[in-house]
Formats: C-alpha cells, structure tokens, sequence
C-alpha cells in the first residue's frame, strides 16, 4: 500500500533513553497512522557517535512508515520544515544541582531553541516539551518564538495524567476505559494537582479511600520508579509523549485530556504561565481549554499552590 | 541482606502482580491471550514489553495478560517496570505477572519469547556459553512442557539462539516441535535495509531474501531470488561478498561501538516481528526468515534449528523448496551447517 502523506518531525536529545523508547512508538503508525514520517535527530555535538547508532537501529528495524532521516547539532538546520518538535532534550539534573541552577541551564537552552524556530520554523509547527522543568521550559521557547501561534505550544503532563488512570483503576477494581476526566493541574512537579473532582467511573462520580495519599502518589511517582528500577521512568514517560501527540493530533470525544498549554488566564492563573489544563481536543491539532468547572475550595487552593511555582520558576530562568 | 531485600522483593511482586485491570469492557472482545517475556528485566524486554503492552505485536483489538520472568536477582528491578506498565495505563493489558518461578510464569502462556540467556562475558569461550546456557533452557524446556498452553509459539531470542531452541525443544513431549523456533529476523531486516539503501528503494521494497542457517557469523543472507519493488533485482557480486554479508554479519558489533550498548529495540523489534508474521502470515510476494526445526530441507541435517526462507499461512510456517542453491552458496550453507553440527555435538549430553 502507497503511503501517501509525509511528516517532518524533529526529536531533540535523540541519542537519549527516551528518545530510545519513544522512536519505535512514533514510527509504529499509532501516532498518526499511514503517514510516512522524515525523521530529524538533534542532540549535541558529544553525542554524535551514538546518534549514529540510533540511526542504525531505525534502519534495522524495516519500518514501513519511515521516510528519510537527517542527524545533527544545530537546530537552525534541523527545525526547518517541520511538523511537529518533541523537545526531550535538556540538562539533567546533576547530583548536588540546585533547582535553581537546573532553571537557568535549561531556560539557555529553550531560549535558543526559541531563537532558532523564530529563524526557521515552520509558522505552524507543533511543539511538545517533554524536558524538566517542563513547563517553564515551554513557557521560555514560546518567548522566543513569537511568529507562533501560543496554542501551538504544549508540554507533557500525561505521563502524571496516565498514572493517575492506573492508581484509580486498581483502587476502584474498574478497567482503565470505564474512567474519565482525571486531570493534572498545574506545574509538572510534586506542586501537581491530580484531581477526581470532575471525574466519573461508569458515569458515576467517585471519592477514594484516601484522597491524600492518591495525590501524593502521583506526585511522587517518579522517585518511586526510579527507587525500584535504578533508573528514571523512561518507557512510560515515551509513551506518554506518544499518546499526548495522538489525541492532540487526532483528537478525543470521550473525556478531557492534561496538556500544560499556555494560560490566557483561565481558573485565575496568571496569564502567560505554561499550566496544565482540562484540554477538549478537536481533531487536527486543535484544542479547547475548558474554562468554567466548578473547582471546591480545595481545588483552588491546590492550584494556587502550583501556579506559585511556577511564577517562583518563571522569575528565576528569566534572570538569565 | 541481600537475600532478605530479594524475597521481601519477591513477595511484594507477587502479591501486586495478580493485579488484574478488571475484565474486558465495552471494547476488546476477543479473550486476552497470555504472552511470556523471560529476561523481562533487561534491555531488549524494556524495548520488547511495552510495545506488545501496546498492541502492536497482535493487533488493537487483542487484549493481553503479561507474564515477565527473570532471575530472582532481577526482582525488584522487574518491580519498576512493572510499575511503569501501570503508568501506560494500556488498555489492552488485563493482567501482569511478574515472577521468577517458571512454573507460575509459564502456566497458560499462548507465546513466549525467550530473551533471557546467559550474556557472552568478556574471555568467555562459544563452549562455555553452551554449557550455561544448556542448564538454563534445559530447566525452561520443562516448565513449557508441563505448564504452556499445547499451542504455544516460542521463539528464541537468547544467543546462541538456535542451539539454546535445540536444548529447549528436546525437553518438549506433549507439544508439536514446529512451534519451537528461533529468531534470525534482526539479520533479515538488516540484510534487507543494506539491499534497499544500495538499490535506492525503501526497505520494505526489498522482497523474497532469506537468512538460512545460524544466527551467528556464518549466517548465509541469500538473495538469488530479490526482487525491488516486485520486480527481479540484482546486486554486484562482489558488493555481495565484500560489502554486504560482511557488514551484515558485523551490524551488531558496529552498534555496540557506535551506541556503547547492544542493539536491543531493534532486537526487540525482530522479535516482535518474528512473531507478528508468524500469527498474520506472508503476502503472496515475499517470503520471511525464521529458524525452525529442520525437516532436510536443502541437504540441512533433520532436527537442526536452522533458519530458512519460510511462507506463513493460518499459523503455520513451511519451507520455501526449490530455490536455486549456486556453488557460493553451497559453500556458505557447508559452513554454517556445520557450526550447528558441532554445536550440537557439544551439548549432545543435554539432548538424551
């Protein structure tokens, strides 16, 4: 069968571990379906041999969905033509680095990468940051790509979002697809608000055993895989990047969707601030940001919380 | 400490790895088959794992139920990925156990992939890997036997893979040898990449090559009957013979350079699709390449695991017969034939 049409996308920190996991997922068809995907693999010039590698490995794997493929350092090269950019590339946490310093590498890096899309962007790419600080990451790439559409900028909150899925099913004994509308609000962080409020299992609404300790859970998810594994959770994150990009590209009628996307000030968040949201996705890239639920006190609270940290984020990486 | 920090491990996974997702919806009608990974803690499961997780392997209508097995050392790292699996929220997955009791881990399983083998450590001789890896399959041929599903399709992963299939297979009594085979489709989609990069078509243009032989260095890429985009294509013999079966045979090794790891998504990836052919079938204008017991084929010695060109129709695998074999081939089936002879021999005290 002919594939017809084509799309360019670009992975940074291509030569990484999610990178590793996520490649396969995008060029399996579940993202986009019969599209033939031209592949561009950025990383920095260190990891240009192992990028090699990568490539390698794409080719050994037959895949019918793939188109041609470019490596490099520079995204000025590399973000041309493209469709759609999965920034998973950033500076790692290092032991002893304060968060503040994590802050400030990274908002270099995107505000480069920002700098480059301005240049060569396509005026309607598609970005996906996955990177940590995620949000404040976004929040300064979309600074400095101003030719772009806000709405084209998201960053990852599904992976939070797919773990709360899980720990509802197995609490509530109920298969995954009987569930709906659990939402990450906020910062992607341990700030991260999971809330059941407007959720519905079987279209009934719910309560859990212990709400805090379910919240908590998920917030701190990460560390516990880490502790388990030995190793950060990098499948689950990968595959969260690929189902982000499938309902924001195909769009989903049964239940809202997390996506940190930029506020406009809905729910009273500060105006600006890259926030995970309530997102109705409409099929071809596009969304709405479902502004008018009812939030409990408790909600409110919570979201105040996060969205202080992120305005605490954003006043540090901007004083590069 | 170690021990206690392995069982309190142990027993944590087992009693959260019952842990069933609820039975089926609205959707997923089919019955959930029960997949088996062994090494599940390690490279080429993470890769292999998840994708099957997400319905790739047996399609998006095919609910599954993971059962990963490693050694008990691996528990608590199988723990995490465990953890991670919940974190995909699949759902397709309606069960996971995660265990290293093959008993448990085999009971019931539709189709296994054996990835977990003894790694070939530095110094280390082919002889001392066979006799490793002969406990190992030796004690998983059992528990297949005696607690698989009498329809179970396996494939072998862990190297040497077709003589780790030969141990594994003759433990096996109640359950037909045809379903025991190894996996020689990672140097197929290589060989196939090589031809569809020198020819300038896409890789799957490539049609009608095969991989006979071992999954070792003497492996034998034939391509006499190619064809590019279904039409009769040829290559320069000596491109053949200096470029092409070289780098084939040598990929692995130039992606642990490259990678300073093991090529284990494409690995996994073979695997997967090793198994996917072997459930869907081949079209009418290919053929593909698995390593199964041989029946004589081509002057093969009966019994070898030995990989062939191979149509798939309805579950079921038979040899592509009547394929010219010219002299330079003869001579590179002679070589790999016998590595498989001797490596038979070598273990010919676990196949009594």
């Amino acid at each position: 069968m002919e594939v017809q049409q084509t799309l360019t996308v670009c992975v940074t920190g291509a030569a990484g571990q999610i990178a590793y996991s996520f490649i396969p997922l995008l060029l399996s068809g579940q993202v986009f379906g019969q599209v033939k995907i031209n592949l561009r693999l950025l990383d920095i010039p260190k990891m240009e041999t192992a990028l090699k590698g990568v490539v390698m490995e794409i080719e050994d794997c037959a895949y019918p969905l793939i188109g041609d493929i470019q490596t490099g350092s520079n995204p000025k090269e590399l973000f041309k033509n493209c469709d759609l950019i999965v920034f998973l590339g950033g500076f790692p946490r290092l032991p002893g680095m304060e968060r503040k310093d994590l802050l400030q590498k990274n908002a270099n890096i995107f505000k480069e990468q920002g700098e480059a899309l301005q240049e060569v962007g396509k005026d309607d790419v598609k970005c996906v940051v996955v990177a940590n600080p995620a949000n404040t990451n976004c929040l300064i790439l979309s600074r400095y790509a101003t030719k772009i559409p806000r709405q084209n900028f998201t960053c990852l909150t599904r992976l939070d979002q797919n773990r709360a899925y899980a720990q509802v099913a197995l609490a509530l004994n109920k298969p995954l697809n009987s569930l709906k509308n659990i939402i990450i609000w906020g910062n992607h962080s341990t700030t991260q608000y999971p809330s059941i409020e407007h959720a519905t299992a079987d279209g009934q609404s719910f309560v859990l055993p212990d709400q805090g300790q379910f919240i908590e859970r998920i917030q701190k998810r990460g560390a516990e895989v880490l502790n388990a594994r030995g190793n950060s959770s990098v499948f689950s994150a990968a595959n969260a990047v690929k189902d982000h990009i499938k309902d924001w590209f195909n769009g989903r009628e049964d239940t809202l969707l997390s996506l940190g996307v930029l506020s406009n000030g809905e729910y009273g968040v500060q105006s600006g601030l890259c926030f995970s949201y309530p997102i109705r996705c409409l099929g071809a890239f596009k969304y709405e940001i479902v502004g008018n639920l009812e939030l409990s006190d408790f909600s409110k609270q919570k979201l105040k919380v996060t969205e202080e940290e992120l305005i605490q984020e954003q006043g540090l990486a901007e004083s590069i | 400490m170690q021990k206690y920090l392995q069982n309190t491990f142990a027993k944590q996974l087992n009693k959260a790895s019952f842990a069933q997702f609820g039975h089926s919806g609205h959707a997923n009608k089919k019955p959930p088959v029960r997949v088996a990974i062994t090494g599940a803690a390690g490279q080429i499961g993470y890769s292999l794992i998840f994708r099957i997780a997400s319905g790739e392997m047996l399609g998006p209508n095919q609910p599954v139920i993971l059962h990963l097995i490693d050694l008990p050392f691996a528990m608590a790292a199988l723990n995490g990925v465990v953890m991670e699996i919940q974190d995909c929220a699949f759902p397709l997955v309606k069960g996971i156990v995660a265990t290293d009791n093959q008993a448990v881990g085999f009971k019931n399983v539709d189709y296994a992939l054996l990835v977990g083998a003894k790694p070939r450590g530095p110094g280390m001789e082919r002889g001392d890997l066979l006799k490793d890896n002969g406990k190992i399959f030796t004690e998983t041929g059992k528990h297949i036997n005696e607690h698989a599903s009498r329809d179970i399709k396996v494939v072998v992963v862990g190297n040497p893979c077709n003589t780790n299939c030969l141990i594994l297979a003759n433990q096996i009594k109640d359950i037909p040898k045809e379903n025991f085979t190894a996996m020689t489709r990672l140097d197929h989609n290589r060989a196939q990449h090589q031809l569809a990069d020198k020819l300038g078509v896409h890789t799957t243009d490539i049609r009608k090559i095969a991989i006979f032989g071992n999954h070792s260095p003497t492996m034998v890429p034939y391509i006499d009957q190619m064809t590019a985009k279904n039409h009769k294509a040829t290559v320069d013999q000596q491109w053949v013979s200096q470029t092409f079966i070289p780098t084939v045979q040598q990929r692995g090794a130039e992606i642990i350079k490259a990678r300073k790891l093991s090529s284990a998504a494409s690995a996994g990836n073979a695997a997967m699709n090793h198994i996917t052919t072997w459930v869907n079938g081949t079209s009418e204008s290919d053929f593909t390449s698995m390593a199964i017991p041989s029946d004589g084929s081509y002057g093969v010695p009966k019994g070898l695991i030995f990989s062939f060109p191979v149509s798939v129709k309805n579950g079921k695998y038979s040899i592509v017969q009547g394929l010219p074999i010219s002299p330079f081939y003869q001579g590179l089936l002679d070589k790999t034939i016998k590595e498989l002879v001797d490596e038979r021999n070598a273990v010919d005290h676990l196949l009594k």
